[in-house]
Order: structure tokens, then C-alpha cells, then sequence
């Protein structure tokens, strides 16, 4: 039976690495255990072990080739099996793990090793079910029964190997361990029952790297850490100002509302080292410089890259180098070191006419900082009803590193900085 | 000197508050670098298969020998194999990650010999937790060091005090770090160190000066800083105890 051989994860944020070396040549015979080729990320080289045995038959990627997690890498299989099938489900190179199947057959057609499950959409969706078996119910050992249950496989997709084609447990393990690594599992793919449904009706999205780490990373951040909010209206008539005076000089920096706020947020930051902070665990990392993480929407989620050393660049640097990394972000083209190590975070949904908003903390980071739409709104002063330009801006506090009155004196620094800004120009 | 360092581990970990784990400690001294690396496989090998129950860290010095890792570039080697051999360097191709280093005399090199599976299987998390355990061990000696975003290693004040390069099957490591105590440092102009460009090496003698400690206090000041940052109790290992352990396995 062919065991596919697929990109590692050498740790849990691990979005891709990069084969750097094969040790095994096409037609080599493999034990189980054997090292086929060696993936590196960082300093770090992880050796690739064979989890099955046979006949290498196929390197889908060259040395020096970055490759997603869960992407199969190559085949090992019996001399003369044919691995066609595995093959033509091998992506194309380069192309990131992207669209899988929904047809109904989608379970068996490959559920036992659905390693990666990119499938090139073919026109007849409805390929006949290849149950090795007939369709009919497998012969299996009662071991083998028990564990295929455990690990959520169907026991009709498998090649049985022990007597009579009778399913032994080797069989299941050989099965399961082509799921290691993250990619889409048998079990995920059996959600997809064979109901009747016309076309159009939906869509299934498989999940991305990045939906999958956002997914992961969020919901790890709304679970243990306990997070409140401090919402404040910040008045803006002294930004408004500012601005209308570099727009009457010939808006020569090109400094936008949001650049004014993130020179602010990080410049309280670096009064704040409080708030500055990552929650290490057994400790709360205070951070002496400020690189503000920037939340940038792109096609397929968010990503933020950051701002080095924000509170000590002056606003028309962040207006450039933010747009630059906007850009960028966009494009795919961040290197990892743009967006990563960020010891705060700020989003912005104003520009979408969002008035207010929570963000959700990025750990190990104890803070988040949320940007409204600013406008005009009435507001009471000293008795008359006036109208101001405000813009409500909220923060997210881990509790566990940012107590309310911490919280509070941080936003009490960043109203001084914004309804004065010549504070942040000196 | 070494016996005095040994007590006062022993002396400074609270065996009966909080039972952690022993990690073995072997101190080698100089190790040809193709023993070394037979020796660390040897280990990992028995790390694996379960023979060997517990994390290792070896502690050596190598004679004077230059290594290519898994990403090295040709240029980042200066020298021509000539050069390095009137000097007296050898020349290794290592299979672990990394550009090209240098390890000398005076340079306390650690393999740590760590399963993961029973830590963190985040190889990431690995590197930074050796930085970790350098940064804590200068600091002791009083070197103020940190890491530098995307260059594994670490740094004392822009200058690199260690590197570090690291190699897993099956999440047991092997390779591990390289601290320069009292290297010679003009080896290092032999290469482009780590094939990052214009980096400055520097070694705790350079940063100290006179008062700078012994590679042999050194060595036990890692392994403390070691343990802690892997909630090990480093417990000392004989060479010979190694090696039978290696036989029995």
C-alpha cells in the first residue's frame, strides 16, 4: 500500500519549510524508519521519516524547494503499484494546498490517505467510490476494527494485507500515519456525507494555512485569556487641524488619521511598558522598544506586519513605511521578520464605517488596540452643544498582565497624546 | 575546580521541593569533531529507541574545525580548503541547520540531546529556549545578551556571543550550540560566520576581560541555566558511564 510522504510542521505556526537535502533516490527500497530527506526551518533541520515501506517512488520536490505544511513531498509504494491516482491529486508546484473536493465521493475516493486533499476539479465529480474492497464489508481483525474506530477510519477504504486481504492492524497503522501533519484527516472528510444536494447550494472552503492559524491562534486567545475592554472617545479636533495645515502646505507626507494614531498608541506604549508586554506564562515580558503590529486585511484573512520601533519614528516615516507594508502584505511578499515579534497590535475598521469594535488579542501580546470610524458628533461642552470631530478607540487587556486602572491610565497617556498632538511631533 | 562547581549544583537545587526530572550531564573536555559527531548520533539513537530514559547534554570542546550546515552557502566560506589546513582547521559537512561556523579551543560546545515529544514539539520553541538558557547563563557571568529577531544565536550588544544550529528525527534533537568563552576569534575570519554578512563575533574573554570565568565554570554554569529552562535537574554523567550506557543500549 502507498504511504505518502508529506511536508512536516517542525512547530505549530509552521506554515511551510523548505526541503533542504534528499537522502534517498528515486527507486531506492525503504524501510519503515528510514530517512528519505531533511526539511529546515530557522537553524533547526528536521530529518523526513519513512512511515511505510516499498520503493521510493516519486520526489515531487527538488532540494532548496519551500513547500506548505501537509503537501505531499513524494510516494513510496510497491515496485509495480500504481500510484497514478496519488499523483495526479499531487498539487501543482508552488501551488499552496488550496481547493478540495465536495463531491459526495470525496470520502472514499481517498479518505485512508487523504494526505492532501488537492484535487484538480475534475469535470466527472462523481468518480466511482475505489473501495478496494468491493464495496462490500471488509474483512478486518477484531484489533484492527478497535483501532480504526479510534482514529475515525473507514475500514472499507483500506487495502487489507494480512490473510486473505483481511485488514490486520499493520494496515491501520500504515493508513493513519499518512494523516500525520496536519492535513485534512479522513474523519474531516467524512463530514462531507453523501447527502443530496444540488450544485450551488454551497460552497465548502477548505481551510487555508493562515484560516487554520487564525482559527488556532484566536480561539486560544478568546478561551484562557481573560480579556476585558476600556472604550474611550478620543476628540480629534487638533488631529483635524494638523492635517488641514499639511494639506494646505501640499499634503507633502501624505499622513492619514490612522498614521497620527499609531505614532500616539505607540508612543504611549513606550510610557507603558506595562501595557508593552507579552505574557510568557511563568512571567510578563515588558518590552523596552515598541514594534507596533499593524492588522492588514488581505485576500484570505488578516496578517500584521509591524512597525519597528514605532515610538521613535517620526509620523511621516509611519505613513510611509505603513502604506509600504499594506502594500506588501497584500502582495504575499512580507519577509517572516516583518511580522513577527510584535510587542502590541493595533486594527483599524474605521475606513470599513465601523463606529466601534473589540479586537481580539494576538498572544503572546496583553494588549489590543481597536480604531472606529472618526466623525463628527455633538458633544456637550461646558454646557453648549457643540460639534467635535471624535473617534472611539477601544482596548483589549489581558487581565492576566493589565489590570482596569492600568488599562485606564494607559488610555488617559494616549487621550493626552492624540487631543494634542504637538506632543507627538517633539 | 570542576568537583567545586558540582557541589554547589548539587548544593543550590532544592531536591526535595520540587522533583524534576534528571537530565545527565557529561562533561568531555576536547573532542575530535567526527567522535563527537558519531557520539551524538550513538545517543539520539538511544534517546529514541527509549534506551536512554533521560535528556543528555554533552558538554565539549572541539579542536580547531570549521562546519558547513544544511544551508551553506559556498561564499560564506572565505578560506580555500588549503588555507584551512595550514591552519590547522578541519573541514566538516554537518547535517545540521544553519550556515558555516567555526568551534575552537576555548569555545564550550553543547549537544543537547532533548526529546521533544516530552517538552514541546515546536523546534522553534527549541532554538529560542537554548537562547534562553545562554542569555540566563551570561547574565550569571555578567554579560547582558539577547536574541535578535530572525538570527538564531545570541547577541551581547550587536556582537555574536553564540551560535546555535540544531538537527531532530523524531523530535530527539542533536547538534545544539556553540558559546565562545576564550576562542580565538581570528578564525572567524575565515568565513562569513553563520553567512551573515558584516557580523561581529565576539567571546566572554573579549566582553570581560581578565576577570572573565574558566571554560570549566562556565560549563557549569550552562548546565545549571540549562536545566532550569528545561525543568531538569542536571545531574552529573562520567564519560565512562556514557559510553556503558551506550553499550547496554
Amino acid at each position: 500500500m502507498a504511504t505518502k510522504v508529506t511536508m512536516e510542521a517542525l512547530s505549530p505556526t509552521m506554515e511551510e519549510g523548505r526541503l533542504v537535502k534528499w537522502l534517498k533516490a528515486e527507486g531506492d527500497a525503504i524501510a519503515k524508519g528510514d530517512v528519505l530527506a531533511e526539511v529546515e526551518t530557522d537553524k533547526a533541520v528536521m530529518e523526513l521519516v519513512a512511515r511505510g515501506a516499498g520503493v521510493l517512488r516519486a520526489r515531487l520536490a527538488a532540494e532548496g524547494d519551500t513547500r506548505p505544511v501537509g503537501e505531499l513531498l513524494a510516494v513510496i509504494a510497491e515496485k509495480d503499484e500504481n500510484i497514478d491516482a496519488i499523483l495526479k491529486k499531487a498539487p501543482a508546484p508552488a501551488v499552496p494546498a488550496s481547493s478540495a473536493p465536495s463531491a459526495p465521493s470525496a470520502p472514499s475516493a481517498s479518505s485512508a490517505s487523504s494526505a492532501s486533499s488537492t484535487v484538480v476539479p475534475q469535470p466527472t465529480a462523481s468518480t466511482p467510490p475505489s473501495h478496494p474492497n468491493g464495496g462490500g464489508r471488509a474483512r478486518s481483525s477484531p484489533l484492527a476494527r478497535r483501532l480504526a474506530s479510534s482514529r475515525g477510519l473507514d475500514l472499507g477504504t483500506l487495502q487489507g494485507t494480512g490473510p486473505g486481504g483481511r485488514i490486520i492492524r499493520l494496515d491501520i497503522d500504515a493508513a493513519a500515519s499518512t494523516e500525520l501533519s496536519g492535513a485534512p484527516t479522513a474523519a474531516a472528510a467524512r463530514t462531507a456525507a453523501p447527502v443530496m444536494r444540488a450544485a450551488g447550494d454551497s460552497e465548502d472552503i477548505p481551510l487555508t494555512q493562515i484560516r487554520k492559524t487564525i482559527a488556532r491562534r484566536l480561539a486560544e486567545s478568546n478561551g484562557p485569556i481573560p480579556t476585558f475592554f476600556l472604550t474611550a472617545d478620543f476628540d480629534l479636533t487638533s488631529v483635524r487641524e494638523l492635517r488641514a495645515q499639511m494639506i494646505a502646505m501640499g499634503d507633502e507626507f501624505k499622513v492619514s488619521y490612522n498614521d497620527i494614531l499609531i505614532k500616539a498608541i505607540a508612543t504611549a506604549l513606550s510610557q507603558h511598558p506595562e501595557v508593552n508586554a507579552h505574557w510568557l506564562g511563568d512571567s510578563i515580558r515588558r518590552h523596552h522598544r515598541v514594534h507596533l503590529g499593524m492588522a492588514v486585511a488581505v485576500d484570505d484573512g488578516l496578517i500584521t506586519p509591524i512597525i519597528a520601533d514605532a515610538d521613535t519614528k517620526r509620523i511621516s516615516e509611519i505613513a510611509r513605511e505603513s502604506r509600504e507594508l499594506a502594500k506588501r502584505a497584500r502582495e504575499r511578499k512580507l519577509a517572516p521578520e516583518e511580522y513577527t515579534g510584535a510587542t502590541c497590535t493595533v486594527s483599524n475598521l474605521g475606513m470599513f464605517g465601523i463606529d466601534e469594535f473589540t479586537a481580539i488579542i494576538n498572544p503572546p501580546e496583553v494588549a489590543i488596540f481597536a480604531g472606529g470610524a472618526g466623525g463628527d458628533v455633538p458633544v456637550v461642552l461646558d454646557g453648549t452643544l457643540a460639534v467635535r470631530t471624535r473617534v472611539r478607540i477601544t482596548m483589549s487587556c489581558d487581565h492576566r498582565a493589565v489590570d482596569g486602572a492600568m488599562g485606564a491610565r494607559f488610555m488617559q497617556t494616549l487621550r493626552r497624546l492624540i487631543e494634542n498632538p504637538l506632543m507627538l511631533v517633539f | 575546580m570542576r568537583e567545586a562547581g558540582v557541589g554547589a549544583t548539587l548544593a543550590s537545587a532544592p531536591v526535595a521541593e520540587r522533583a524534576l526530572a534528571p537530565m545527565h550531564v557529561a562533561h568531555l573536555g576536547l573532542v575530535p569533531y567526527a567522535r563527537a559527531l558519531d557520539l551524538q548520533r550513538a545517543v539520539a539513537r538511544a534517546r529514541i529507541s527509549g534506551d536512554i530514559a533521560q535528556d543528555v547534554l554533552l558538554l565539549l570542546e572541539h579542536p580547531p574545525v570549521v562546519t558547513l550546515g544544511r544551508s551553506s552557502k559556498a561564499k560564506n566560506l572565505v578560506a580555500s580548503p588549503a588555507m584551512l589546513a595550514a591552519r590547522g582547521v578541519e573541514l566538516f559537512e554537518a547535517e545540521r541547520g544553519g550556515d558555516v561556523t567555526f568551534h575552537g579551543r576555548g569555545q564550550l560546545v553543547g549537544y543537547p540531546i532533548v526529546n521533544l515529544r516530552e517538552h514541546r514539539q515546536d523546534l522553534h520553541w527549541y532554538l529560542r529556549q537554548l537562547e534562553e538558557a545562554l542569555i540566563r547563563a551570561l547574565r550569571t557571568i555578567g554579560i547582558a545578551s539577547e536574541r535578535s529577531e530572525g538570527r538564531t544565536g545570541v547577541w551581547t550588544d550587536g556582537r555574536k556571543i553564540a551560535s546555535i544550529g540544531v538537527h531532530a528525527r523524531d523530535w530527539v534533537t542533536w547538534h545544539g550550540f556553540a558559546l565562545n568563552v576564550s576562542t580565538d576569534l581570528s578564525y572567524f575570519d575565515l568565513m562569513v560566520p553563520c553567512g551573515l554578512a558584516g557580523v561581529r563575533m565576539t567571546s566572554v574573554a573579549k566582553e570581560l576581560g581578565p576577570s572573565a570565568p574558566e571554560l570549566a565554570s562556565v560549563e557549569d554554569i550552562v548546565a545549571e541555566s540549562f536545566g532550569e529552562v528545561f525543568s531538569r535537574a542536571p545531574t552529573m554523567l562520567a564519560p565512562d558511564s556514557l559510553s556503558e550506557m551506550l553499550v547496554h543500549a
